[in-house]
């Protein structure tokens, strides 16, 4: 009987012969989900202020909701970050190495959102009749200038917190198929494509019409995502390393949750159920937007947790060249 | 400047793993955390087939990807080039262990006692139990060179590389002497004779571009 995986130690390399393809068993379930949750919180924010949702839609507590889910998103894929640490209690350590670690980065960019994010909406908070926030010198709205300072400097740290974990994974050389531009792409357009059936959602909650501009939107960002995805899969693909993730991808054992989920529920068909709807109007046009986001977000999950579980170090030496010694 | 680094002969490795135990013995490493483990693979085609055996360790990168990767600055390089994971500052974050490629960085996981097939462990020994308790659990931790040892000798005028008191331990221990280690900037040392005398020399995943100061003799 073989070890369950839990019980191995996170370090692959401890395996007995080393001179193999190693899958990583060091990030997983949690990333992918703070993964998903701030590229969603991310996306929300920017694209709810430049598609006019954000102060068009509804308020909870006086607080637009758009922000709200923002904000609650990106605190929730904050907090599964820091609870996945080896030590939590140390997770302020995190902001220490900006100058040369992206999670450094990321780490503050969570920080920013979530201070300006928060402090922009915050005097919209409103308790009854009261509103004990009011006097603070902008709103939501952000049209003093101090407001819009907050709203460039919350808007920039929403572009970090997408795109920062596909950079984390991109940069280092140890995985060839996360070493590649792709995958920061992939996750932007996964989190934007995410935020904005997100968004649509919410408008129809509201009681408004989805526009054209936001299904084109959607189906837009989500072609993006599909094109990176076919091109990184069809690049480079004799490279060790990279050529055991592909094969695994779309012929081993992640075929099921990549090829069929991911990519085809959670991109082509949201492209799809995007288009179809621009040819309908009212009832049947919302059905058919808010339908797209159960699929982008679960698609886009396992986007992201399938690229984690396709991450292979090849072997340290050529085992190829080896064998013909 | 001094730029210690190390440099091992694959043809004089027989695979006795003795680094590997001296390694454990003097970092007193955690239960699933081996610094210096040897690699055992099959070359060649039968009958012409034979074992060969790759020593691994931290290749104490110039641009090592487990330095970038840190946020919180846990894994720092000396002034003269050994890469060293802090205990005390790491989070426990992983970014390194998934940035190397050498899989040269281990979390200690909170774990003790040896796994066994089933997935069980078995009841930790005692110097198990020192290991556990000498470590932060969650933390990360990695082959310093033996950073105390050259820190020691170099305070007692001794030479790394030359003198035992003063040398990674594995080195010292090498029944072969397929490990050799010294300063790279000084041409008089055993590193740099070595090299001269019996390169080329190679290094693991030359495609990750590391800058390793590790590198081998003999690599296939």
């Amino acid at each position: 009987m073989s070890a369950p995986v839990s019980a191995l130690p996170q370090n692959v390399f401890m395996d007995r012969w080393a001179l193999e393809p190693k899958t990583q068993r060091v990030w997983g379930v949690n990333h992918a989900g703070w993964f998903t949750l701030m590229g969603i919180g991310g996306g929300v924010f920017l694209l709810g202020r430049i598609f006019d949702i954000t102060l068009e839609a509804g308020r909870v507590l006086g607080l637009p909701i758009v922000d709200v889910v923002s904000f609650v998103t990106i605190a929730i894929g904050g907090l599964i970050l820091i609870a996945d640490l080896g030590r939590p209690l140390q997770a302020w350590r995190a902001f220490r190495n900006v100058r040369v670690s992206i999670i450094s980065w990321g780490a503050w960019a969570d920080l920013v959102f979530l201070t300006f994010g928060g402090l922009l909406m915050l005097p919209d908070l409103t308790f009854g009749d009261s509103t004990p926030f009011s006097g603070l010198g902008w709103d939501s709205h952000a049209t003093s200038g101090i407001g819009r300072v907050m709203l460039v400097l919350a808007s920039i740290a929403a572009v970090v917190v997408m795109v920062y974990a596909g950079a984390v994974l991109a940069r280092p050389r140890s995985i060839p198929y996360w070493h590649s531009v792709a995958i920061p792409i992939q996750f932007l357009a996964s989190s934007l494509a995410m935020a904005m059936a997100t968004l649509m959602l919410i408008v129809v909650l509201d009681g408004g019409d989805v526009t054209r501009s936001e299904l084109l939107a959607t189906a837009g960002l989500t072609a993006v995502l599909l094109v990176t995805i076919v091109v990184h899969l069809s690049t480079r693909t004799t490279a060790p390393g990279k050529k055991e993730s592909i094969e695994r991808l779309t012929r081993g054992s992640l075929r099921g949750t990549f090829l069929y989920a991911a990519v085809g529920a959670g991109t082509v068909l949201p492209i799809v159920l995007g288009l179809l709807a621009l040819g309908f109007d009212g009832g049947a046009r919302e059905v058919l937007a808010v339908l797209t986001l159960p699929l982008l977000v679960v698609g886009g999950f396992l986007l992201r947790l399938d690229t984690l579980r396709a991450g292979i170090y090849p072997p340290v030496v050529s085992l190829l060249e080896a064998a013909q010694r | 400047m001094t730029r210690w680094g190390m440099v091992i002969d694959l043809g004089r490795c027989i695979g006795c793993q003795a680094c590997t135990v001296a390694c454990k013995v003097e970092n007193q490493s955690p239960v699933d955390a081996w610094y210096a483990p040897v690699v055992e693979y099959e070359v060649g085609r039968y009958p012409d087939a034979q074992m060969a055996y790759l020593p691994m360790l931290c290749n104490h990168c110039t641009d090592a990807p487990c330095i970038k990767a840190c946020p919180s600055g846990a894994l720092h390089r000396r002034d003269d080039g050994i890469v060293i994971a802090d205990e005390e500052i790491c989070i426990g974050a992983r970014a390194c262990m998934t940035a190397c490629p050498y899989g040269a960085l281990h979390l200690h996981e909170g774990r003790s006692g040896e796994l066994l097939g089933d997935g069980t462990r078995n009841t930790p020994s005692i110097l198990e139990r020192y290991a556990h308790e000498r470590h932060i659990e969650g933390t990360v931790s990695k082959c310093t060179y033996c950073a105390h040892r050259i820190d020691f000798g170099t305070e007692h005028g001794l030479t790394p590389g030359i003198d035992p008191e003063a040398t990674p331990a594995c080195v010292v221990t090498c029944p072969t002497e397929c490990r050799v280690f010294g300063d790279l900037d000084d041409p008089d040392s055993p590193v740099s004779r070595y090299v001269v005398e019996h390169g080329p020399t190679g290094v693991l995943r030359p495609d990750a571009r590391t800058g390793a100061t590790t590198a081998y003799v003999g690599l296939p």
